[in-house]
């Protein structure tokens, strides 16, 4: 279970606060989005899941399953199961992608206490993966991410979350920079993933997204706050009214 | 200009006991003429100092302050299996060899079948039957001169290198340069090197010591390469000779006509290395491609000066190093091109990257273009800069921890010039001895 409690953000460096106090909790089994207009703090929320340093948290906590993991370097927090796919998935050049599944791959297992991959047993289950979701794995031997197109790059994103088995999903705007039959394959991606061990944070701007991976509950983030919870329908209601009663809300 | 210069203590000893030392030099009375009239140009300037413009980044002054007596024969007991150990992974490249020992050729030490096609023959050799070619080379346009002059004064021996024409090798011949014992010395070698043809051949000189030997020394090495029509020529070079070493090196290269010249130069661990390379098109129609990469830490103090004379129209040249500089390392790049006049589709471009893995490391890059021609591509580029933070953590997200993830990243950086290896077993051999250097080192600081 994932509980976030109270949660204040800044950027390092600077006094602006992004996140005022975010309160959430994502049970086990359950996929949440959260929605929200430009600037609200979505992207940020998601960064400081994963660790990124650029930011300070100024008060409140994560938990996940328990255990906080704000003093945790993000190769940790992926140890633990936190999995990030970003919106901008980044270019490596120079490292092929195999090598970099199989590194994060075998990373993740060894500090979970399982076994490493060997050659082929890696093979076999990259193949099988790459196979859901419509990857060629030719195109895994070139450098990560180099020269893909947008919607080849959110594949390559869900691909590295099927091999790292994470256990808390953190998905931002996955759905931004996709055409139809992308978002669909993505979404196909994604919805495999679904288990009742597993949680999953949505995060978009659009409620296109969630036609396709239906969450259990919507929450709206506006001015660093959540300033509305409900069920799947809530996305449907944005959809027609837009983010502007939250912004007039601002505090 | 004319500054009286006061001469050091090492330059006077070089000078002075130039008369001892020839004597257990090989070499006919020709011989010993040239290298007498070596010495004399030596004498002359001294050693290459700051207020020299492509040595005001390395001032050999006073880098060598001290004259070390120079190797004239080699008394070590040195075995294969200390000169495999000492060329780390390449040492398990199953190839063509011709080794010496501070300076010497080492017949024991070599073994030359599967060769065929390349007739090597010790310098020394050549010196004693009277072969005195090449030892009046100057440089005066990259100040190697001096260094040159020096080499010819006191080479005590090397590889001459023959390929007949047509010659097609897939091993690589490997030229190794070993230091060993306990006394530090300089070692003078050269080498020549005489592509024929339509040949093509690969070509390594290794520059490595046997472990437990002694950390100081000086290296100045030599080699002349000229490529016939047609002929394809990778020449390496790979010096990591693991101490405070101070490695001196001139390539001078003349490319014939419709040939393909591509150097490697692997420089690290050693205290001072001056890698100088000068290639003349000699011929239309030839390519060059001159990589790199330097790896410095502690002080380690790693100068690449290239000088490459287009003189004839239609020549592509590329250059590309790269560097990885930790602690208090210093790496330097110089690259002159000049196109002459008559040099017309000229096609030249040139990169120089540095990682910087420390506030206190430096890169020097200074690129120079003389173009003369009206109608030619040419253009450089030089960047210096840390670790990607934000590639960083997206390795982290996934799992891969901070060292980890550093060296991935350092070795992805460096690979783009490995890349530029040709032959297979040499470019995974490289490609180990930088992940041996960065798990040693790099990786490990923040």
């Amino acid at each position: 279970m994932l509980e976030i409690k109270n949660l204040h953000v800044k950027i390092a460096d600077e006094d602006a606060e992004i996140l005022k106090g975010i309160d959430l909790v994502v049970p086990k089994g359950e996929v949440h989005a959260i929605m929200g207009p430009n600037g609200s703090g979505k992207s940020t929320l998601a960064y400081v899941l994963a660790g990124r340093e650029d930011y300070e948290v100024t008060d409140g906590d994560i938990l996940w399953n328990g255990e906080s993991i704000l003093e945790m370097a993000p190769d940790e927090r992926a140890a633990k199961g936190v999995f990030l796919a970003f919106q901008y998935p980044m270019e490596i050049p120079g490292v092929a992608g195999l090598t970099f599944l199989r590194t994060a791959a075998n990373a993740v297992r060894k500090k979970r206490g399982q076994e490493e991959l060997t050659t082929p047993g890696f093979m076999k289950l990259v193949k099988e993966k790459a196979a859901e979701l419509n990857i060629d794995v030719e195109m895994l031997k070139r450098p990560v991410n180099v020269g893909f197109s947008g919607g080849e790059k959110k594949r390559s994103e869900i691909l590295q979350m099927a091999m790292l088995e994470p256990s808390l999903c953190v998905l931002d705007e996955t759905d931004s920079g996709l055409d139809i039959d992308a978002l669909r394959i993505v979404s196909d991606g994604v919805n495999a993933l679904r288990s009742p061990e597993r949680a999953m944070l949505v995060i978009t701007h659009y409620q296109r997204l969630l036609n396709h991976i239906v969450p259990d509950k919507v929450h709206v983030l506006a001015y660093g706050k959540i300033r509305k919870s409900g069920g799947k329908e809530l996305a449907l209601e944005l959809e027609k009214s837009g983010y502007a009663e939250f912004q007039k809300d601002a505090a | 200009m004319n500054v009286a210069v006061m001469k050091t203590k090492a330059e006077m000893t070089l000078a002075e006991t130039f008369g001892s030392v020839a004597e257990a030099l090989p070499g006919g009375a020709e011989v010993k003429a040239a290298r007498a009239a070596a010495i004399g140009r030596f004498a002359a300037g001294g050693l290459p100092h700051r207020r020299i413009e492509e040595w005001k980044y390395t001032d050999l002054r006073g880098v060598m302050k001290d004259a070390l007596p120079v190797a004239v024969g080699d008394e070590t007991k040195t075995t294969i299996a200390d000169v495999i150990v000492a060329m780390g992974a390449i040492g398990r490249i199953d190839a063509p060899r011709f080794v010496l020992v501070n300076g010497r050729y080492r017949k024991d030490l070599s073994n030359l079948s599967g060769a065929s096609g390349i007739t090597v023959t010790p310098l020394s050799e050549k010196l004693a039957e009277g072969d005195a070619s090449g030892l009046d080379a100057t440089d005066e346009d990259r100040g190697a001169s001096a260094l040159l002059a020096l080499n010819a004064a006191y080479v005590s021996d090397g590889a001459v290198i023959e390929v007949k024409d047509g010659t097609k090798l897939d091993l690589p011949l490997l030229v190794v340069h070993v230091r060993a014992g306990a006394v530090p010395q300089l070692s003078v070698g050269r080498n020549r090197i005489v592509v024929g043809k339509g040949a093509t051949v690969t070509i390594a000189e290794i520059f490595v010591a046997v472990p437990g030997s002694t950390v100081d020394g000086q290296v100045n090495s030599a080699s002349e390469v000229q490529l016939g029509e047609g002929a394809s020529l990778s020449h390496i070079k790979v010096a990591t000779d693991l101490g405070s070493v101070t490695h001196l090196a001139n390539w001078l290269v003349e490319l014939g006509g419709e040939s393909s010249y591509r150097a490697f130069q692997y420089t690290s661990s050693v205290g001072v290395a001056r890698n100088q390379l000068r290639a003349t098109f000699k011929g239309e129609h030839a390519k060059l491609d001159i990589s790199g990469v330097f790896l410095g830490r502690k002080s380690e103090h790693i100068d690449t000066t290239l000088f490459v004379d287009h003189a004839v129209p239609h020549g592509e040249s590329r250059e590309l190093f790269k560097g990885v500089l930790d602690g208090e390392a210093r790496g330097i790049f110089q690259g002159k091109v000049i196109v002459r006049p008559d040099a017309q589709k000229t096609d030249g471009k040139q990169m120089a990257q540095a990682l910087m893995l420390s506030e206190t490391a430096e890169f020097d890059s200074k690129p120079e273009l003389e173009i003369y021609a009206d109608d030619v591509v040419c253009g450089h580029g030089s960047t210096a800069a840390e670790l990607d933070h934000d590639l960083l953590f997206y390795l982290r997200a996934r799992g891969i921890p901070l060292d980890q993830a550093r060296a991935l990243l350092i070795q992805s950086f460096i690979g783009e010039a490995i890349a530029k290896v040709d032959n297979t077993a040499l470019r995974e051999a490289l490609m180990e001895e930088a992940e041996t250097w960065l798990a040693s080192s790099a990786a490990k600081s923040v």
